[in-house]
């Protein structure tokens, strides 16, 4: 793929997130992906491995499934009532490009107010691509925030 | 009239045994004043906790953090003595340590440059001129020690008062949950790679009462329990879930261990790394996790195995650790800002020996519920947020705790079934008599 493939795909993303159509994500997402997001304590968040690190997510298909149906119920109380997000996407570099598979980088900044509060997650994303019979689909995603810890964001209950 | 009339510091917690009615008044949660003379009375005069042994693996490996409002060194000095200094340096109040953690022979202050040694000594003035000879020659000018530092089994405490009774006698039955604790392994426990740091717009107390709270379960966790039932669909697991929380409230305790600490032992079906192995774990543990089990009976006897390998236990040291021995170990500490904000800090804890793959497991386990990204810990969070809000913007005098009060005498050593209340009612009846100076927790 190329970088404005790579683009639109990322795009098609976040649309789908910031309209909580959680469940049309985890659709994009392969039965042998990873969705991560590393603790801002960790010490090299590129390189760290959730088996022997803490991370905030670290989810499988099933839990990346679990994850985004949880969020359609009103019993997903820390979502209740829903906050509202925004994903900006850029900065998007084709990083290795090796038959079905493409790996691409991405600043983030995900914006959410819950409430009359409004916080940014912001940081850097790692992705494995596929190309599919279905269309391009998330093989790993991994994001890295520019944080020291949640002291402003509180908790990380949305998908960035 | 005002939305809150104040009430006496001795009318905040009303016990009236006979009537089983047990309730806090809401200014112990919303008032800033209160919170001012806890800063005194609690957090001066409690064993607060630092930070464990196993954070700090070589001589100069350090720490900088804020306990009970005090900004503390944590450090295994050059000798290999664990030592916490207060961070400011005595010259003109610079904080001396501005790295979250790091290792050091020394600490330099950044504003005139005088040094001091990793256990706390001045060593330079950075000053050919000025000082009359042997101005620190009673060492009033070295980094200043904490009042007192103990610790328990590798858990450091820092106390503020130098006549404190001693960590040992502070926790009391606590000790025999960290026992239940330190004794998963044959090797040693150890604070996991990692942290999670975040904070919650609540008073310090509501998350004491909500880690230890069998009540809130269902409610609460719906939503995690429909994922752990879609999870065993279909498996050897499935219909597990539903047979052992149908027996939640009678099969389990809550237990007050005195000082105000309590336990909450419960069984919930998500399998246990320490030793307790369900099919959801996957076979490539199940053998590893069995010998794990053998390796208790052999040395603790079946009973104490049995505990250790198949309660979850939900353990609150007053005032303001957390131990969750449960689908995985969390050692969290809770350290308030104010009245209606804290910062939560939280570590996962393992025994040094066990497989890649456990460990692995292990800390799935921790990240699928715990944590501000889990599946249980953000809805947890969101109660407390509300009962915050709510307590500051509605006139309503007292919160309920009186759950399954009345049956004990002494409610500091009082135990209930699980969704009873009677660890809460411990915690605040040792608050009422720290805040009242009944207790002094000192020696006499
Ligand atoms: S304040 Fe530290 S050297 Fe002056
Ligand atoms: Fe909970």
């Amino acid at each position: 793929m190329n970088r404005s493939e790579v683009e639109d795909f990322l795009y098609h993303e976040a649309e789908l997130l910031d309209e909580w159509q959680t469940e049309a994500w985890a659709a994009l997402y392969t039965e042998d992906s990873l969705y991560e997001v590393t603790s801002p304590a960790c010490a090299d968040p590129t390189k760290a491995d959730a088996r022997n690190t803490l991370f905030l997510i670290s989810d499988r298909i099933e839990r990346i499934r679990g994850r985004a149906n949880r969020l359609t119920k009103k019993t997903a109380h820390a979502e209740y009532p829903r906050s509202k997000t925004r994903h900006l996407i850029t900065n998007v570099r084709v990083t290795g490009d090796e038959g079905e598979e493409t790996k691409a980088r991405a600043n983030f900044a995900v914006y959410r107010t819950k409430e009359d509060t409004s916080t940014v997650y912001m940081g850097e994303a790692f992705f494995t691509l596929v190309q599919t019979a279905e269309g391009v689909r998330i093989r790993h995603k991994r994001c890295i925030l520019d944080l020291n810890s949640l002291y402003n964001q509180g908790r990380l209950t949305i998908i960035l | 009239m005002a939305l809150h009339d104040p009430v006496r510091e001795e009318e905040l917690v009303k016990a009236e045994p006979a009537k089983g009615s047990f309730r806090v008044h809401r200014d112990a949660y919303r008032s800033a004043e209160v919170f001012q003379r806890e800063k005194e009375l609690i957090f001066g005069k409690c064993w607060l906790y630092l930070g464990h042994d196993t954070e700090l693996q070589k001589k100069g490996d350090f720490h900088s953090r804020r306990v009970g409002g005090r900004d503390l060194i944590f450090i295994r000095d050059k000798k290999g003595e664990v030592r916490a200094h207060y961070n400011s340096c005595t010259h003109r109040a610079a904080k001396v340590c501005r790295e979250r953690s790091g290792n050091a022979r020394n600490f330099t202050c950044p504003y005139h440059g005088w040094v001091f040694s990793s256990e706390g000594g001045l060593v330079s003035q950075n000053a050919q001129t000025g000082y009359a000879e042997g101005i620190n020659e009673d060492g009033h000018l070295d980094l200043r020690p904490v009042e007192r530092l103990e610790e328990y089994r590798g858990f450091w405490f820092v106390n503020y008062n130098p006549n404190a009774i001693s960590l040992y006698d502070y926790l009391d039955g606590a000790r025999d949950q960290i026992d239940a604790l330190m004794d998963h392994t044959e090797g040693k426990q150890i604070i996991l790679s990692g942290e999670h740091t975040y904070s919650i717009r609540a008073n310090y107390k509501l998350l004491c009462e909500n880690s230890y709270d069998g009540y809130h379960l269902f409610p609460v966790h719906a939503s995690y329990f429909d994922y752990l039932r879609d999870q065993l669909a279909g498996t050897p697991g499935e219909g597990l879930i539903d047979k052992t929380l149908a027996s939640y409230n009678t099969a389990g305790a809550a237990r007050a261990l005195g000082n105000g600490h309590a336990v909450l032992d419960s069984f919930v079906p998500t399998g246990r790394p320490v030793a307790q192995w369900l099919p959801s774990m996957g076979m490539g543990t199940k053998a590893e996790i069995e010998a794990r089990y053998d390796s208790l009976v052999r040395r603790l006897g079946e009973e104490r195995a049995k505990y250790i390998a198949e309660t979850q236990k939900n353990l609150v040291i007053f005032p303001n650790l957390v131990i969750n021995d449960i689908l995985s170990v969390t050692v969290r500490v809770i350290e308030p800002e104010s009245h209606e904000k804290i910062r939560v800090t939280a570590w996962a804890m393992g025994p040094d020996d066990e497989s890649e793959e456990l460990r692995a497991l292990r800390l799935d386990n921790f990240v699928s519920f715990l944590g501000p990204a889990g599946f249980g810990s953000p809805d947890d969070i969101e109660m407390l947020e509300i009962c915050q809000d709510a307590a500051d913007h509605t006139p309503i005098e007292w919160s309920e705790i009186s759950k399954g009060f009345g049956r004990a005498g002494d409610p500091l050593y009082a135990e209930g079934p699980p969704d009873d209340e009677v660890q809460m009612q411990a915690y605040w009846t040792m608050w009422d008599s720290v805040m009242r100076r009944i207790n002094t927790l000192e020696v006499k």
